[in-house]
């Protein structure tokens, strides 16, 4: 019997967003067992099998193309990979983090099927016979309920701490050889490491990190004097990498660096998703921003709205009266 | 080199678009619009490869009538052409029907590179690009933040980013389309003054409607239903007076024994 079975392409390795797998592999579980049908995930990369072994606790099966030249995100040759798997297993949706990889591969797979892509979900829900993706839109400010009409489901599913997969034991986990894609007009030449400087953000237990909220370049004196006040780091948030104040060793996100304070601080980041990726599993979340609406809101445990320039200073001597008191 | 780029309008940043009464989208009138963020670096690149390689940018924009204000924005940055493929009925929201059109228009400029923005600020969809490359048949690389194109081999060597700060360097065969990560070079302010001046260019208007282009969709995503996120209601807001926040916010961090 076709079409109820799901496939979810897990990550594992340099560049891998691999802390997603959890979130998508509970999504695919959900549709799966909505349909009577098996979770079969396929991962593509070089000395995996630790995770293949690890997944196959969660899911049915687990198809691995464990090699060398697997080091490199090939995307053609992983597509390839993938179509053969729809062809041979005819599921009713293929499932992707929400991730860089998983969202070249997703678009790359909807694309090759004539199919919508639904991008950045972060929740799945089935009820009364109808499924439905719940993402954002409007960056981030209105929620849509979307659901598909005919087709293959293509879906990217966003990482969240909250959805830990059951475990369900006993899955297989089948070696197998993915061929380099014929087309190699996209020849993968090598992966870059991040260069870290500076810092270590990741292994601070106090994080304060400014966003475009603050404004012109000399306001970020203000954050690094809470940071310095309160006995953390100063960090920040994409756009700030972007014009070029910072470099990529000091953006929390998920292109910079996924961070888990028992504080964080965010002053003028709106929370958009790349950016609550790598901080919404600290401790305590505490956001600044002049916006009411902002998302940073919906994940943090004490806000305040109101003018960085005003409340910064105001904090930072609060912080070293008590301190002194 | 001819070089495409692929400019969306969007409602502003800075605003919470209305909902409408039937749930399945947004109340356009009054709603500010602005060039999708995300196409403006992809803009920027597409002129940064003129300089280097010579030719002409041309700026395209698919949507209703108003999105022409995408292509002023595009005109004063210092593209050579504008495209508009007005959209009547679908408001540009049909993805699939999108890039039925982006093809047939590339195809008649004819290109060497194209660039468009990674993802558009109101669907987050992330699908046009990589879908238009699909539908001509090149090559694409998502996620670009680097391009160095060598004119004479007719190919590019493009950096991406992967997860964690991790990048991947490709070489890839032209023509060949890029989506753009934000911060791949910088945005140049353009002021009202060069804006207005660039309400006179002249924009290459054709209907959607007209081009009788049916999309190749086997699916279809429906919106069943728009609503505002809510709040976790974790958060525990502290108004009043900024020196009052202040002050609990202090005493509760210290009460939770994390400062």
């Amino acid at each position: 019997m076709g079409s109820i079975d799901v496939v979810v392409y897990c990550e594992a390795g340099a560049g891998q967003t691999e802390a997603s797998n959890a979130s998508l592999i509970t999504a695919g579980a959900k549709l799966a067992a909505n349909q009577g049908g098996r979770v079969v995930c396929l991962l593509v990369g070089n000395d995996i099998a630790e995770v293949a072994g690890e997944l196959g606790q969660y899911v049915d099966e687990v198809r691995v193309a464990d090699a060398p030249r697997h080091a490199d995100y090939d995307p053609l040759t992983v597509l390839g990979a993938l179509q053969k798997l729809v062809v041979e297993i005819d599921p009713c949706a293929v499932l992707f983090g929400h991730t860089h990889i998983g969202m070249d591969l997703a678009a790359r797979l909807s694309a090759k099927l004539g199919t919508s892509l639904i991008s950045n979900c972060f929740d799945v829900q089935c009820e009364a016979g109808a499924t439905h993706f719940l993402r954002p839109m409007y960056r981030g400010r209105v929620n849509a309920k979307v659901a598909v009409e005919g087709g293959i489901i293509v879906a990217t599913i966003q990482q969240s701490g909250a959805r830990q997969p059951d475990l369900k034991g006993g899955g297989q986990v089948i070696a197998i050889e993915v061929e380099y894609a014929e087309d190699r007009r996209i020849r993968p030449l090598k992966t870059i490491a991040p260069t870290r400087s500076g810092v270590d953000i990741a292994k601070a237990d106090i994080v304060v990190a400014g966003g475009r909220g603050v404004g012109e370049k000399e306001n970020f004196a203000l954050v690094e004097a809470l940071a310095a006040a309160v006995g953390g780091v100063s960090a920040c948030s994409r756009p700030l990498v972007d014009i070029g104040w910072f470099t990529s060793s000091s953006q929390v996100g998920l292109s910079g660096t996924t961070v888990k304070p028992k504080l964080y601080i965010a002053c003028g980041i709106s929370g958009a998703v790349e950016h609550v990726h790598g901080m919404k599993e600290s401790g305590t979340i505490v956001a600044i921003n002049k916006d009411p609406d902002a998302p940073i809101f919906r994940i943090a445990d004490i806000g305040i709205v109101g003018d960085l320039l005003e409340l910064l200073p105001l904090i930072t001597t609060e912080v070293k009266s008590t301190r002194t008191a | 080199m001819k070089i495409i780029t692929f400019v969306k309008h969007v409602p502003s940043s800075g605003a919470t678009p209305r909902i409408a009464v039937t749930k399945r989208g947004i109340e356009e009138e009054g709603l500010a619009y602005e060039a999708n963020e995300t196409d403006l670096y992809a803009i920027e690149e597409a002129l940064y490869q003129r300089f280097v390689h010579q030719g002409t940018v041309t700026a395209v924009t698919i949507g209703p009538r108003r999105a022409q204000a995408a292509l002023h924005v595009a005109y004063a940055k210092g593209v050579d052409h504008g495209i508009h493929v007005l959209t009547e009925g679908s408001h540009g929201t049909d993805t699939a029907l999108n890039v039925a059109a982006a093809a047939e228009v590339v195809k008649k400029q004819g290109f060497d590179l194209i660039f468009t923005g990674i993802q558009a600020d109101d669907d987050l969809q992330g699908l046009f690009g990589i879908a238009l490359a699909e539908h001509l048949g090149i090559p694409v690389i998502s996620a670009v933040t680097q391009v160095n194109v060598s004119a004479d081999k007719k190919t590019a060597v493009v950096t991406r980013e992967l997860g964690g700060g991790y990048k991947e360097e490709f070489e890839v065969d032209l023509p060949c389309l890029c989506t753009v990560q934000f911060g791949i070079r910088p945005v140049r302010y353009s002021s009202i003054m060069a804006i207005v001046k660039a309400r006179s260019r002249k924009i290459e208007s054709m209907s959607l409607e007209a081009m009788k282009i049916a999309s190749r969709q086997a699916s279809r995503m429906s919106i069943a239903e728009l609503s505002y996120p809510e709040n976790s209601g974790q958060c525990q807001m502290l108004d009043g007076a900024p020196a009052e926040a202040v002050r609990t916010l202090v005493a509760n961090l210290v009460e939770k024994g994390v400062i």
